[in-house]
C-alpha cells in the first residue's frame, strides 16, 4: 500500500472521528508513524465498542490493515539495529571472573 | 624510611637551630642539637623547600586513597555493589583520621617503648605555632618540617593502609562493621607496626630493617589483614561458580592511573626533604612501574594469550608496591629489576597462589599488596645500595622484618575481627549480598 492511499484512509478517519467524537488528529503523521497509527485505532475502536458505531470500527481495522506493511518493516530494522548479544567472556582456563578477577 | 633519614635530617636541624636560637636567645632545645623527642624549635628552623615538597607530597598521598583507591576497587566489584565499595573507602578515610589525631600518631610516632610510642601526642597535643615566641612544633623524626605537615603526611600512609584492606572484603561487609574495624586496625595493627620500623626506638629500626616508605609496614601489612579478613569472613555467595563481572575496568585505570602519580609524593615525600634522594627515588618508582606493568602483561600474554587491561594496571600496581622499601635506598636499573621481579611474582599471587589459599580475597589484596610488599622488602635487601644513603641491606634482617609484621599484622587482625564481629556482627545478611549493598545498605545506586 502506498502513502497516498494511506494517507487517504487516515483522512477519513479523521474527518470522522472529528465528527462523531470530536477529537482532532494529524492526518500526515497518522500515516507515516506506526505508534501513533496504532493509538487512533485503539482509540477509534474504543469509541466504536461504546457507542456501537460500526462504521467507525470498519475504518480502524482499515486503517490498521494499511499499516501493517509499515509496521513490519519498522520491525525487520529494529532487528537489524539491535545490538548482538555480548559473547561470553573466557580464557583458555574457562569463564572469565569465575573464582578470581585476575 | 624517615628514621633512616635521620642523620641527614639532623645534620640540618642542628646547623639551622644553633644558629638561630643563639641569635634568638631560645634555648629550649638550643642544647639538643640531637633531638630524641617532639618539642619546639624556632620557626626560622624550618626548611621552606622541604615544607613545601612534604605539603604537596602529603596531598599526592591522600589522593591515592580519595578517589584512587575507591576508583581502582569501584571497577572491579559487580554494579550493585559500586556505591557500597566507594562508601566503604570515604567512610574509613574519615575514621582513620579522627583516630590517627586522637591516639594513632602519638603510638606510632612518639619515643615511648621499643614496641609502642608514648600518649604525650595524643589529641596532637603540643602541636603548637606560636606567635609571640616564634616556635613551632617538630617531629624528632622529621625535624625540619613543622610536626602537623609530618602528622598529616603520615596520616595518609594509615588511611591508604586502612583503605588497601577493604578490597578483600568488598561486596559482603556491614558497614558498621566496616567503620569498626577501620578505626580499630589502625590503632591495634597499623600505629604499632609504623612504630617499630618508623620511629628511630622501634625495635625492628633498631634492627637495621628498610623500609623507605612501607613495603612492610602498609603492604605487607594490609596484605596479610586482607587474607585474615577473607578468611574470616568468607566466601561471597556464587563465588567460583559464576562469574563475578567487574562493573567498569575504565574506573579502574583511572584508579590506577591516580594511584601512579600519587606515588610520587608516597616514595618521593618519604624523603622528608625536597633534595636529590627524593628525586632519585621519584625515578625509581616510575621504573619500577613501568616494569611492573609489562612483566606482568608478558606473564599473562605467555599463559594466556591475552594481555589484558586489568593485567597491565594489576602491573603497574605491583612494580609500586614492591619498590616502595627500596625507593631511597636502590638505582634506577635495581628499580627495573624490582618491578620485572615483582609483576611476575604477582601475577602468580593473584592467580595461582589465589587458587592454593582457596580464599576469596575479593580484589586480591594479598596477590598483589602481600607478596608485593614481601618480594619488594627482600630485594630491598640484595639491591640497597650504600653509596645513596650509606645504608646497605641484608636479606635476613628484610626477612625478620617482614615475617615480624606478616605475624604481628595476622594475629591483631584476627583480634580486631572478633572484636567487631561481638560489637556489630561481620558480614551481611543473605538477601542483603544478593540484592547488592549499594541498595539494600546504602539506599543509593548507580544512575
Amino acid at each position: 500500500m502506498t502513502e497516498t492511499e494511506r494517507i487517504a484512509i487516515a483522512a477519513q478517519l479523521h474527518v470522522a472521528l472529528r465528527s462523531k467524537t470530536g477529537r482532532v488528529t494529524d492526518t500526515e503523521w497518522m500515516a507515516v508513524n506506526v505508534a501513533y497509527a496504532a493509538e487512533i485505532v485503539r482509540f477509534t475502536r474504543a469509541h466504536a465498542a461504546e457507542t456501537h458505531d460500526l462504521d467507525l470500527h470498519a475504518m480502524a481495522s482499515r486503517l490498521e490493515f494499511a499499516m501493517e506493511p509499515l509496521a513490519a518493516a519498522q520491525l525487520a530494522r529494529a532487528d537489524r539495529t539491535r545490538p548482538a548479544p555480548a559473547p561470553e567472556l573466557a580464557t583458555k582456563d574457562g569463564p572469565r571472573y569465575v573464582g578470581g578477577l585476575r | 624510611m624517615q628514621s633512616k633519614l635521620f642523620p641527614m635530617a639532623l645534620q640540618r636541624f642542628g646547623t639551622a637551630v644553633l644558629l638561630l636560637a643563639a641569635g634568638s636567645g631560645l634555648s629550649t632545645r638550643v642544647g639538643a642539637a640531637v633531638p630524641s623527642a617532639p618539642g619546639l624549635v624556632p620557626q626560622a628552623a624550618i626548611n621552606a623547600a622541604d615544607t613545601a615538597w612534604l605539603l604537596m607530597a602529603t596531598a599526592l598521598v591522600l589522593l591515592m586513597t580519595l578517589p584512587g583507591i575507591a576508583l581502582f576497587y569501584a571497577g572491579m566489584v559487580r554494579r550493585k555493589n559500586v556505591l557500597s565499595v566507594m562508601a566503604a573507602v570515604v567512610g574509613t578515610a574519615a575514621v582513620v583520621s579522627i583516630v590517627w589525631f586522637t591516639l594513632g600518631y602519638s603510638l606510632a610516632f612518639t619515643p615511648g617503648s621499643r614496641w609502642l610510642g608514648g600518649s604525650e601526642r595524643f589529641w596532637f597535643a603540643g602541636f603548637d605555632y606560636l606567635h609571640q615566641t616564634g616556635q613551632v612544633a617538630v617531629s624528632h623524626v622529621a625535624p625540619n618540617v613543622p610536626e602537623a605537615v609530618y602528622a598529616m603526611f603520615q596520616l595518609g600512609f594509615a588511611i591508604i593502609t586502612a583503605a588497601l584492606v577493604v578490597g578483600a572484603f568488598v561486596e559482603r561487609m556491614r558497614f558498621s562493621a566496616v567503620l569498626w574495624f577501620a578505626g580499630l586496625w589502625s590503632l591495634v595493627v597499623y600505629a604499632p607496626i609504623a612504630h617499630w620500623v618508623w620511629e628511630p626506638g622501634g625495635w625492628l629500626s633498631g634492627l637495621g630493617a628498610l623500609d623507605f616508605a612501607g613495603g612492610s609496614v602498609v603492604h605487607v601489612n594490609a596484605g596479610i589483614a586482607g587474607l585474615v579478613c577473607a578468611y574470616s569472613l568468607g566466601k561471597r555467595r556464587g563465588y567460583g561458580r559464576e562469574p563475578f563481572e567487574p562493573y567498569s575496568l575504565a574506573f579502574t585505570m583511572a584508579g590506577a592511573g591516580l594511584l601512579w602519580i600519587g606515588w610520587f609524593g608516597f616514595n618521593a615525600g618519604s624523603a622528608i626533604a625536597a633534595d636529590g634522594r627524593a628525586g632519585l627515588a621519584m625515578l625509581v618508582t616510575h621504573i619500577a612501574a613501568a616494569a611492573g606493568a609489562l612483566s606482568w602483561m608478558a606473564g599473562e600474554w605467555a599463559s594466556r594469550r591475552s594481555p589484558s587491561l586489568l593485567g597491565l594496571c594489576s602491573g603497574v600496581l605491583a612494580g609500586l608496591v614492591a619498590i616502595t622499601p627500596a625507593a631511597g635506598y636502590v638505582t634506577p636499573p635495581a628499580a627495573l629489576a624490582i618491578g620485572a621481579i615483582a609483576g611476575l611474582a604477582c601475577y602468580w599471587g593473584a592467580t595461582t597462589l589465589k587458587r592454593w589459599l582457596k580464599a576469596d580475597d575479593s580484589l586480591d589484596v594479598f596477590g598483589v599488596h602481600g607478596i608485593g610488599g614481601i618480594v619488594g622488602s627482600l630485594l630491598t635487601g640484595v639491591f640497597a645500595d650504600a653509596r645513596i644513603s650509606g645504608q646497605s641491606g641484608s636479606v635476613l634482617t628484610q626477612a625478620l622484618a617482614v615475617g615480624a609484621v606478616a605475624l604481628y599484622s595476622a594475629i591483631a587482625t584476627g583480634l580486631v575481627l572478633l572484636v567487631v564481629h561481638i560489637l556489630v556482627g561481620l558480614r551481611v545478611k543473605d538477601e542483603t549480598e544478593l540484592l547488592g549493598l549499594d541498595l539494600a545498605v546504602h539506599h543509593e545506586r548507580l544512575g
